[in-house]
């Protein structure tokens, strides 16, 4: 499908073309304008574990009614946008960096294994895209590529997607000590060949900022 | 250690090229990736000086307790991060010492010497933390903003805002006073308190305010129970 990501990195912004007849699928709540020919329907995706996680259970898609039609998409966290295009391939991306896909592919949710889902940043859901087509996914900071080799060690929070063909073992940075003391906590090693891609900011780092100026209620018993 | 910056100013990061033998000291949480053989340990201090009291010093500057180490056995790349959008500067001393206001510390070469400074009562009353860290050595430091970094030499005399300080050379006098000769309009003006810098030398200040940005969020946040 034609494309343009505009506004790199800090307020990328994802502008589809879609053709007549032609389904785009959009993460919830995403959809910023859209050409008036275009029609919206609220896809259950989720099962049981989806709701646990308390992610949206549904996804939103567009089919271009009669002629072609156009969708502006923006993700909920103001960060960085990438492409990619699957050719009979399978992809992997962290749940909260999914963004919209094209015909063709396959979204399925996948559960981690318990060690991986709890130790990684990525949380308890990967999504599994597999087909071919387009693929559209977001980051916080700006998104960047690596070629996967075997000395690459990523910290958990700046993971946002990897190809098929990676593996990943979730290790400790440093000794025991490190795992406790260093801040870093797990970080993933990677091996075999493919990409992996990152982010230059965590919002867990964010996060954990602005705690410092939360207000303080006491309770009154 | 060649450190190459990336992705400015909001999204940078620091990209630390190591030789063999080579160690990079950084501050805990700053870590985001690394390509080759390189060997971590955490310690509470520098290796050669300091200890626990070091560590718990570092956090009423607002940095972290721990450092970690790496340690490169052969040709390698560590990646560091920021918490904040913001810039990083890489300045490289030479003999000479550089003050940064607090949790503005990334990482520094192994020669590089830090070590914190009690910057007096007034600072306390300034809510930019009691310490501040000095940089002393051979060697590059890396240090983090909010929003992008500008430089002033100062020649004579020149205010800045306590939030905004970033680094300055050590060669310059400082004295922390309220905004305005009146209490009243430094109070309502927002400004609070300043920075006077006098004498000779370079200050880097952030272009925002994290403190300002965190109190904007405040009634946002879901309070704390006690």
């Amino acid at each position: 499908m034609e494309f343009k990501i505009e506004e790199r990195p800090e307020y990328a912004w994802l502008t589809v073309k879609v053709p007549a007849r032609h389904k785009l699928f959009v993460e919830a709540s995403a959809m910023a304008s859209m050409s008036s020919n275009m029609n919206l329907r609220a896809l259950f995706r989720g099962g049981f574990r989806r709701f646990l996680s308390g992610e949206n259970l549904f996804l939103s898609e567009f089919t271009a009614d009669g002629i072609d039609g156009e969708v502006c998409i923006a993700p909920g966290p103001s960060g960085d946008m990438a492409h990619i295009t699957l050719n009979n391939e399978t992809f992997y991306l962290a749940s909260s960096c999914y963004v919209a896909h094209s015909q063709g592919v396959n979204y399925e949710t996948k559960f981690q294994s318990l060690s991986q889902g709890l130790l990684s940043g990525a949380g308890w859901f990967l999504v599994k895209m597999q087909g071919s087509g387009d693929v559209w996914f977001n980051g916080y900071g700006q998104i960047v590529e690596l070629e996967v080799h075997d000395q690459l060690v990523i910290d958990n929070g700046h993971i946002v997607a990897f190809s098929d063909g990676v593996e990943y073992d979730i290790i400790k940075l440093g000794g025991y000590k490190s795992l406790f003391f260093s801040g870093e906590g797990f970080v993933c090693r990677f091996r075999g060949r493919g990409k992996v891609y990152v982010q230059t900011k965590k919002p867990a780092s964010l996060i954990a900022w602005a705690q410092a100026f939360r207000r303080i209620k006491r309770s009154n018993n | 250690m060649e450190i190459e910056k990336k992705y400015g100013p909001a999204a940078t990061i620091a990209i630390c090229k190591l030789n063999a033998g080579e160690t990079l000291v950084a501050e805990g949480g700053a870590f985001m990736a690394m390509q080759g053989p390189v060997d971590v340990t955490t310690t509470t201090r520098q290796k050669g000086g300091g200890g626990i009291i070091k560590g718990l010093k570092r956090i009423f500057s607002g940095e972290s307790f721990f450092l970690n180490h790496f340690t490169a056995k052969n040709i390698s790349e560590v990646w560091l991060g920021t918490p904040l959008p913001g810039d990083i500067m890489v300045h490289e001393l030479q003999g000479d010492r550089l003050v940064i206001a607090g949790g503005g510390f990334v990482a520094c070469e192994s020669n590089v010497q830090i070590d914190l400074q009690w910057q007096g009562l007034k600072s306390i009353f300034s809510g930019e933390g009691i310490f501040w860290i000095k940089a002393s050595g051979q060697g590059k430091v890396i240090i983090n903003s909010f929003g992008f970094i500008y430089p002033i030499d100062v020649d004579g005399e020149y205010i800045v805002d306590t939030g905004h300080i970033v680094a300055f050379e050590e060669t310059l006098n400082f004295e922390i006073s309220k905004a305005s000769k009146s209490w009243i309009d430094a109070f309502l003006s927002g400004e609070g308190f300043i920075c006077r810098f006098k004498g000779k030398g370079r200050v880097w200040c952030q272009s925002h305010n994290p403190k300002s940005y965190g109190q904007e969020l405040t009634p946002h946040l879901k309070p704390k129970q006690k």
